[in-house]
């Protein structure tokens, strides 16, 4: 985004000539580690934690039932994933890592202006699963209901037939109002803070600075007329876990099609002193035939939270505007 | 009664007056400290953890000021500006003149050059005065502030007293320590941008910006803060306003994103068509 500080580029260079790429070769859960207690007696979930993993959220094709990948393919994507980090291009945020191991094309986070290029990347996780969803065992989505299917398209067709007609045709992250509940892109600026006090949980949310406050008191969700972008949530630990129930989600908070309607649920597990393990379950009978579940590996990060001031120097927008007016005069110009 | 005794009785009285006056506010900093009253965490400190805002007329104006008319006729009385009596110790800030000339060119026109008015965060202190609430969230190592306008937030680092400032930001950079039960919290690299209030009152970014939280009650906290600023104050200054905790059934932070308030005003000629319209 134009609004960053070059000190964050030049944080993000640094790492990219290090290494980008850290060789997970377990994240099983070791049975016999318990996370350490926080002076409230809650497992203690502090600190900065980086979704940086490489594993795409829905299992490619090509592994069909595998839910990891065998010792030679782990191998070869390593290898692969070390010319990918050598021949420089265009970064590989969130899916776009894999995906390009696998089909040998890379694809352009930003084709229209091309301007991420691998110096944005942090370090990236290679882990041997194919999938961050593990329910449905196939590692993907289950299949859409046809009416949210059919709004799904209406949107689409929305955004081909003027995406730049008002500020309100642009995508809610590009607005600077929100990158999502949950935020899935990995290795671009995924940062999250958790701090604990007896009562709330903080969750910070470096992408467009946002702060989830979990109440651990067990009330009543606020009111079902009162709609959020990022729902209300309430949790309670148990064992080793957090637990998180969100809902009361706006119409206009969308999740990959779901919408007001979906409940989303939330455990956190430290499984070691670097791995936070974030398990989510997605429901929502309007959107899909069945809920779904997904894991992502957190790992902890030994760098701050920055101020992402996302709005304040969103000078994109109003360029995106004022270049699609610009085209339109040009286009009526001609016609005369 | 004796006349010595009478005198002896009167200067009593006079003495006590005295200390009476002079140790008012400082008594009732201490009042709730003393009687070891004040909510505390597991190991001790004071614990501000809960849901804050403060009360008044405030965030128009932190110096003193009349009420006027609103920016909106269509307002009219439920868009006035109310009066106030001020915040600022000694009633107005000690500008050098061309802090004074550009506070009141700030204030002339105040709806276009008001950072707020575009959903910016409001920066330190005016997010603690801005009516809405903000939460405390309060670990040992990390203090987090998060405020409903415009989902700003800060992180005050507890235990890292040597930790720089990695860029300029809208909320500053926070560090803190204890004093006793007090809260100290130092805050600097602000972007020169933000301002106090919707006064026009305004800084450099030379701002260092001292804040301290002491408990008054259970459910009240003194806030003091200190403005330094060589570049437009002629020398520190203070204000003194009270948190209270909201104690409303139900009080919880909710979102006032913002940034979807001000979008028609930052983008609105920028939409397909506005041009054509506003020709008409």
């Amino acid at each position: 985004m134009s609004s960053q500080h070059p000190s964050i580029r030049n944080r993000l260079s640094l790492l990219s000539l290090s290494l980008l790429i850290v060789v997970a070769n377990s994240w099983a859960q070791d049975e016999h580690y318990s996370a350490p207690r926080t002076i409230n007696g809650q497992p203690d979930l502090q600190g900065v934690w980086a979704n940086n993993s490489t594993t795409p959220l829905q299992r490619p094709e090509f592994f069909q039932d595998r839910a990891t990948l065998t010792e030679e393919e782990y191998q070869r994507l390593l290898a692969r994933a070390q010319e990918i980090e050598t021949e420089g291009g265009d970064a590989l945020f969130g899916d776009g890592f894999l995906n390009a191991v696998i089909s040998g094309e890379v694809e352009s986070y930003d084709p229209s202006t091309g301007n991420y290029d691998s110096s944005w990347m942090a370090s990236r996780n290679i882990e041997r699963r194919t999938s961050l969803i593990v329910d449905p065992p196939n590692g993907r989505l289950p299949a859409m209901r046809p009416a949210a299917r059919e709004l799904m398209a209406q949107q689409a067709q929305a955004r081909r037939d003027g995406p730049s007609d008002s500020y309100t045709s642009r995508p809610l992250q590009e607005r600077c109002i929100t990158y999502g509940m949950p935020y899935m892109l990995a290795g671009y600026n995924s940062y999250y803070q958790v701090v604990q006090s007896a009562t709330h949980v903080a969750i910070i949310q470096e992408m467009i600075h946002d702060v989830r406050l979990i109440p651990l008191d067990n009330s009543a969700h606020v009111d079902e007329s009162i709609r959020l972008w990022h729902g209300d949530s309430r949790g309670y630990f148990d064992g080793d876990s957090l637990y998180i129930e969100t809902r009361n989600f706006s119409d206009a908070s969308i999740f990959m099609g779901a919408r007001g309607n979906r409940v989303f649920k939330e455990k956190f597990t430290r499984i070691s002193d670097d791995v936070l393990q974030y398990e989510f379950t997605m429901e929502d009978n309007d959107t899909w035939e069945r809920p779904w579940t997904a894991i992502v590996n957190y790992t902890h990060s030994e760098d701050p939270i920055y101020e992402y001031a996302c709005h304040e120097g969103n000078y994109a927008l109003e360029g995106i505007l004022s270049g699609a007016r610009a085209e339109e005069r040009m286009a009526a110009e001609q016609a005369r | 009664m004796s006349h010595l005794h009478c005198k002896a009785s009167r200067l009593g009285i006079l003495a006590g007056l005295f200390l009476s006056a002079s140790l008012l506010s400082y008594s009732a900093t201490l009042l709730a400290a003393d009687r070891g009253d004040i909510p505390r965490t597991a190991n001790g400190k004071a614990d501000f953890n809960g849901l804050w805002q403060t009360i008044g007329n405030h965030h128009w104006g932190i110096e003193p000021h009349n009420a006027r008319m609103g920016p909106d006729p269509q307002w009219a009385a439920i868009g006035a500006i109310p009066a106030g009596t001020g915040i600022v110790d000694g009633g107005h800030i000690p500008y050098t003149p061309e802090g004074r000339a550009k506070q009141q060119e700030n204030q002339a026109n105040w709806l276009a050059k008001d950072p707020v008015v575009k959903c910016y965060m409001p920066g330190v202190p005016r997010a603690n005065y801005m009516p809405f609430p903000f939460q405390i969230v309060q670990s040992d190592e990390h203090i987090i502030m998060a405020y409903e306008f415009a989902s700003a937030n800060r992180i005050v680092y507890m235990d890292r007293p040597d930790f720089e400032a990695p860029i300029p930001s809208w909320m500053g950079h926070s560090l803190g320590h204890w004093e006793g039960d007090t809260l100290v919290i130092d805050v600097t690299e602000q972007m020169p941008d933000s301002w106090l209030d919707r006064s026009g009152n305004h800084h450099s970014e030379q701002l260092r910006v001292t804040e301290r939280y002491t408990y008054l009650s259970q459910d009240v906290i003194q806030y003091e803060v200190t403005l330094t600023d060589p570049v437009v104050y002629t020398r520190p200054w203070k204000m003194t306003i009270p948190l209270y905790r909201r104690l409303d059934q139900n009080a919880q932070l909710l979102e006032f994103k913002c940034v979807e308030f001000a979008e028609e005003l930052l983008y609105g000629h920028l939409v397909k068509g506005a041009q054509a319209q506003d020709e008409e």
